[in-house]
């Protein structure tokens, strides 16, 4: 919008005064601006949206949860550590009740204090309508996390338990994907979202500065938190949604922003000859087809393993510039879970056979593809690739192109509410819990996070074992079982993983990328110009 | 002028309102059920059954469009499914951004336009009128989205020295166009966008100069021996009420037409917007934004229109 | 993109006033065989429609197979003269086959638009009165909407596909059309010869067929080839988008969209699509002109 320019060139001199009057010039305020794939700005109001893209950059930075990622290192499996919680352990003597012990003396950006009170009622905005800070958007997107949650408990000012409705081993998995909220913020803003988003609250390393709605999101660094080693060495981090590939990297290329998500590898050469560095790792991604096991042709298995020989994944490496690995189950091979499953190569000539006996032979199917996303990679020329390949072997490939909140809210509905036989959802199971529970027809969508309804009483009966184990030397190996079965079972289409591709301008110093979706950016120090 | 003026802006009402009925058809239109469309996901079904009675979808069609004009009217045309937004307070704010570069690209396009529209016309037939009608041509066939991807690579890449996309560090929301580290912003977009008027612009420009250095008056004046110059400003006086219509009509055009080069240069206008409405599936979004857009466009010709009747005393209409 | 530009109707209307003088299409065709400029962009648009029409036979590829290994490969790589696309398809044989699709795009809205606003406007202009009223002020508004903004709300509304996308340009081009029609319909029916006509007993239809229509299509004609260009572009515009064709067929819009991160790469096979868009329309507008000026009587 316009303004007048008098008004605004009196305010700038003013500005020029208070600072001439200064005893000694500040040092310049360091900026690190990030382009990220999401097409708007990830809600900033506790449970982002826009998948982990969303967790990593406005979840993460904003807030704390009770257990954090620990992601100092960029070469080891990325494990947990004490975030707003310093202990948990399950009640030895109920083991549907999980004490935590919460940190003391933190404090939340406005100046509340964290205490088991907060605690207490920040799990139940998410769980039950009862409270008044209960929102529908934040129990869905919360949901597959909080599912097992029956009811919380204040034991003393800084412990609490949660009850949950069945007994599970793994339950403090959910934890860093919580975020907790200042309540007294929240009620100052009457219990209002949408009020509360214009002065969010959380107690992370950084404090909300300013948005201006769809475009940016301007973050400063919190100088008080509590784990000094996270106090970001930057003093500003601004957020731009940029879905477009080419114009993330045209920015970065013209100095706009510092930090791109996922650059194209296509632009790679031209990043690398303008001095941007290229980091890549490993880590707990999967760019796979859903396949919708309920019904539609992928009910029967014979046609989801024809998918699954049909793939030639080294030729979707190629079209990746080699940023990308060959993918043969949910887990990397890199994780301790992955097992020895069957490996599917590429045998076009099985796959047809497969087809034909199944009967689907044309075999039509209709999948639901995103346009960007969160880990999607390149989805459009991915997805032409996997078309040709299945189309070589029979299958009538057919795309409903949508944007990627609408089908994370697809993956989050299950297939029974859409009609697709599968969909492109690159996801990553960087915690057996997550795996272990995707697989249970228990947890079938929308209650959890199995889209497809995937269903093996084999599969079932160890998820149930795994849940009730609280000996990892017991449940561990049972995991491994798991995920060599649906591999066999063809459970997905599985494609590539992503090697978390990023660019960094070279102004850019000390940036350690974890093997996990989620990154710290605290470490990051600018280079002045 | 005065009954003229009156007759125009009635004869806009009917206009007005067959085009916010289009609007609502096409939420008709679209596929699926409009409750869901209208609706979060996680709508419960109370809100569905609210919505459905306070939207009146149970009633006849035309009692439904006017339930749903008597809001749109009164400003409300719903919320965003992806924000929860008000629509009208996302449209206007994205209006003010389209307007900002479509403003800018037709200032731009008359400028040069007028100057190479009439140079043409005194040139009519002879070299330096073909090479700048062939500009024209040029600037109205080539694929605009395309010129600013070009545009891009040269000028913010290569040359490193306009940005390339979005409005800068204040975003739209504090924009000052007197401040060049915000303006510079708008100017790959604003060139991109000058192009098609400026092929249309010129056209016209050149058209209208050269009917009126063919009438007889300044044939007369120039038989009589006056200056080509003298004779030039005749005729570009002349000329001038047709040519700001044109302009004013291809203003219209880029407000309600900025979809590509805005999608193109992340400028959070009306056509970002919609481009990502379209995407997202918001129908609410996308029906308010073509609302929105279409009476601007139908107020900016009525606009024209009194303009043209206001300052052409040849106009005489009854 | 360029739009259906109102201020230019009433020229086009203006047009054809005076009725057709002996040996008026013959003066015509003597204007057109010295106007040397429209007849090379005559020609170019010849050999663009003759590329695409024999795209079967010419490509030398099959336009959606992919090859990964020859991805993005430059100008004359190999047996791929115009090289590859970031799917390793061949650039000669897409743009070929794309042209078919752009063509199709620019062709078929204005030619279904021309005969259905070309009849509505005859019947309009030569009935009058309340037949007139009705369907004029209906095209207005149509009319109330900038064509970029009509295209993408139907296109946008109804989903992508291009049967939907040539739905939207149809129905766009339709009012424009329709205008012209009606214009030069009223000002025909009201000269002498058409009077005459009526007071020898000629029935109405036949009145229409010999002497209205005679009249009316050279203006209805040009103005209708001069939004093939709009609608080339357009249609582009929403495959673009991806509103219009959807992948893998190919479609010079679509594959410009596709290839923009390949720019950093090959910028001028990735450039290719746009220069094949930008030619074929500015030809199709230079033909346009010229035809305008050729049939323009006054000149």
């Amino acid at each position: 919008m316009l303004r007048l320019p008098a008004f605004r060139s009196f305010r700038l001199a003013l500005a020029a005064l208070t600072v001439a009057s200064a005893p000694l010039a500040a040092r310049a305020e360091t900026t690190l601006r990030v382009a990220m794939t999401a097409a708007d700005i990830p809600d900033w109001r506790g449970q982002p949206d826009q998948g982990f893209e969303g967790n990593r950059f406005v979840g993460f930075t904003l807030y704390d949860s009770l257990i954090l990622w620990d992601l100092s290192s960029s070469d080891k499996e990325v494990g947990l550590k004490p975030g707003l919680a310093t202990k948990w352990a399950i009640d030895p003597n109920d083991n549907k009740r999980w004490i935590f012990d919460l940190r003391e003396g933190v404090k939340f950006h406005d100046g509340c204090d964290w205490n088991a009170d907060n605690a207490v009622w920040n799990f139940e905005r998410l769980i039950s309508d009862k409270n008044p800070a209960f929102t529908p958007y934040n129990f869905g997107r919360a949901r597959s996390r909080t599912n097992n949650i029956d009811h919380m408990e204040k034991i003393s000012d800084y412990q609490i338990a949660f009850h949950t409705k069945v007994p599970e081993s793994l339950f403090f998995f959910n934890m860093p994907y919580l975020f907790m909220l200042s309540k007294c913020a929240v009620e100052k803003a009457g219990n209002n979202l949408d009020e509360f988003a214009k002065h969010p609250a959380g107690s992370g390393p950084y404090k909300f500065a300013s948005v201006v709605p769809h475009e940016r999101l301007e973050l400063v660094k919190n100088t008080d938190y509590w784990d000094k080693d996270r106090v970001p060495k930057h003093d500003r981090l601004v957020l731009l949604p940029m879905p477009e590939a080419t114009t993330r990297v045209a920015a970065l290329l013209s100095g706009q922003v510092d930090f791109v998500e996922a650059p194209p590898p296509d632009a790679v050469p031209a990043l690398k000859a303008a001095n941007m560095r290229i980091v890549t790792n490993s880590y707990p991604h999967i760019w796979p087809y859903l396949l919708n096991v309920a019904r539609g042709p992928f009910k029967d298995v014979k046609v989801r393993q024809a998918a699954n020989w049909a793939m030639n994944r080294p030729e979707m490496v190629d079209l990746l510039s080699g940023l990308a690995a060959p993918s043969g189950g949910v887990f990397v091979t890199q994780q301790k879970y992955y097992g020895h499953p069957m490996e599917y190569g590429y045998d076009p000539k099985k796959a047809t056979a497969l087809l034909k006996e199944a009967g689907c032979y044309p075999c039509e199917i209709n999948i639901g593809i995103s346009t960007s996303g969160s880990g999607q990679m390149q989805p459009l020329p991915m997805n032409e690739l996997v078309k040709e390949q299945l189309e070589a072997v029979g299958f009538k490939v057919k795309f409903d192109t949508l944007d990627w909140n609408s089908l994370l809210d697809v993956f989050f509905k299950g297939q029974e509410k859409f009609p697709y036989d599968g969909i492109n959802f690159s996801s990553g199971a960087s915690d057996a819990l997550n795996f272990v529970k995707s697989q249970m027809s228990k947890y079938n969508a929308p209650l959890g996070g199995n889209w497809g309804w995937y269903f093996n009483p084999e599969v079932d009966a160890l998820g149930e074992k795994v849940l009730a184990s609280f000996d990892p030397a017991e449940w561990e190996p049972m995991v491994v079982k798991m995920h060599e079965i649906i591999v066999r079972d063809a459970r997905n289409l599985f494609i590539v993983t992503d090697l978390n591709p990023r660019a960094l301008s070279p102004r850019v110093k000390g940036f350690v990328q974890a093997q996990s979706w989620i990154q710290d950016m605290t470490p990051i120090s600018i280079d002045p110009k | 002028m005065w009954r003229y003026a009156a007759r125009r802006i009635l004869m806009t009402i009917p206009i007005a309102l067959g085009v916010s009925a289009i609007c609502y058809a096409l939420i008709l239109l679209a596929p699926g059920d409009p409750i869901q469309s209208m609706l979060p996901p996680d709508a419960t079904p109370e809100e569905v059954a609210y919505l459905k009675k306070a939207y009146g979808f149970d009633k006849p069609v035309p009692v439904q469009y006017f339930l749903w004009l008597m809001r749109a009217l009164s400003g409300d045309l719903g919320a965003s499914i992806q924000t929860h937004r008000p629509v009208a307070l996302e449209v206007m704010t994205a209006l003010s951004n389209t307007f900002i570069i479509a403003v800018g690209a037709v200032l731009l396009a008359f400028t040069l336009a007028f100057v190479m529209g009439t140079i043409a016309a005194y040139h009519v037939g002879k070299p330096t009128d073909r090479a700048l009608t062939g500009v024209a041509v040029m600037g109205v066939s080539i694929p605009n989205y395309w010129l600013g991807i070009v545009f891009i690579i040269i000028f913010a890449v290569k040359l490193g020295v306009l940005p390339a996309t979005g409005m800068g560090s204040q975003g739209s929301a504090n924009f000052n166009i007197f401040d060049w580290a915000q303006l510079k912003y708008a100017v790959l977009p604003i060139l991109t966008m000058a192009m098609t008027p400026l092929g249309i612009i010129m056209r016209s420009t050149r058209a209208a100069v050269a009917d009126v250095l063919n009438q007889d008056f300044i044939q007369m004046l120039r038989a009589k021996g006056l200056r080509p110059f003298a004779v030039l400003r005749h005729a570009v006086r002349n000329a001038l009420p047709q040519v700001l219509t044109v302009m004013g009509l291809q203003l219209g055009y880029l407000v309600g037409g900025s979809i590509l080069i805005e999608t193109i240069f992340a400028w959070p206008g009306t056509g970002f917007l919609m481009s990502k409405a379209i995407l997202t599936r918001d129908v609410p979004l996308l029906q308010g934004a073509i609302l929105v857009l279409a009476m601007a466009f139908v107020t900016i010709n009525l606009a024209v229109d009194l303009l043209q009747a206001a300052i052409d005393p040849r106009i005489k209409r009854a | 993109m360029s739009d259906v530009n109102a201020a230019t109707l009433a020229d086009f209307a203006a047009s054809e006033a005076s009725p057709p003088v002996r040996g008026y299409w013959a003066s015509v065709g003597h204007r057109l065989r010295y106007d040397y400029a429209t007849l090379f962009f005559l020609s170019v648009i010849i050999v663009v429609a003759l590329l695409a029409i024999c795209a079967p036979w010419l490509a030398p590829f099959d336009p959606t197979k992919t090859a990964m290994a020859y991805r993005l490969k430059p100008v004359g790589f190999k047996n791929f003269m115009l090289g590859t696309d970031d799917l390793g398809r061949d650039m000669l044989s897409r743009l070929l086959w794309g042209g078919r699709t752009s063509l199709i795009m620019g062709m078929v809205p204005v030619g279904v638009a021309t005969v259905i606003g070309g009849f509505l406007g005859v019947l309009a202009g030569f009935v009058g009165g309340r037949v007139n009223t009705l369907i004029m002020r209906a095209m207005d508004i149509f009319y109330a909407f900038p064509s970029v903004l009509l295209a993408v709300a139907i296109s946008g509304t109804l989903g992508g596909g291009i049967k939907n996308g040539m739905l939207a340009l149809t129905i766009v081009f339709i009012p424009p059309l329709c205008r012209v029609a009606e214009s030069a319909t009223t000002l025909v029916r009201g000269l002498d010869f058409v009077e005459a006509a009526r007071a020898s007993g000629a029935t109405t239809l036949s009145i229409i067929l010999h002497h209205v229509l005679g009249n009316v299509l050279s203006p209805i004609l040009i103005f209708a080839s001069s939004l093939i260009s709009v609608s080339i572009l357009l249609g582009s515009g929403l495959s673009f988008l991806g509103l219009g064709v959807e992948p893998p067929t190919p479609d010079w819009g679509l594959m410009l969209s596709a290839l923009r991160s390949g720019i950093y790469i090959q910028p001028l096979v990735c450039a290719l699509p746009g220069v094949a868009i930008f030619i074929t329309s500015l030809s199709f507008n230079l033909v346009s002109d010229g035809l305008r000026q050729a049939m323009d009587v006054k000149a």
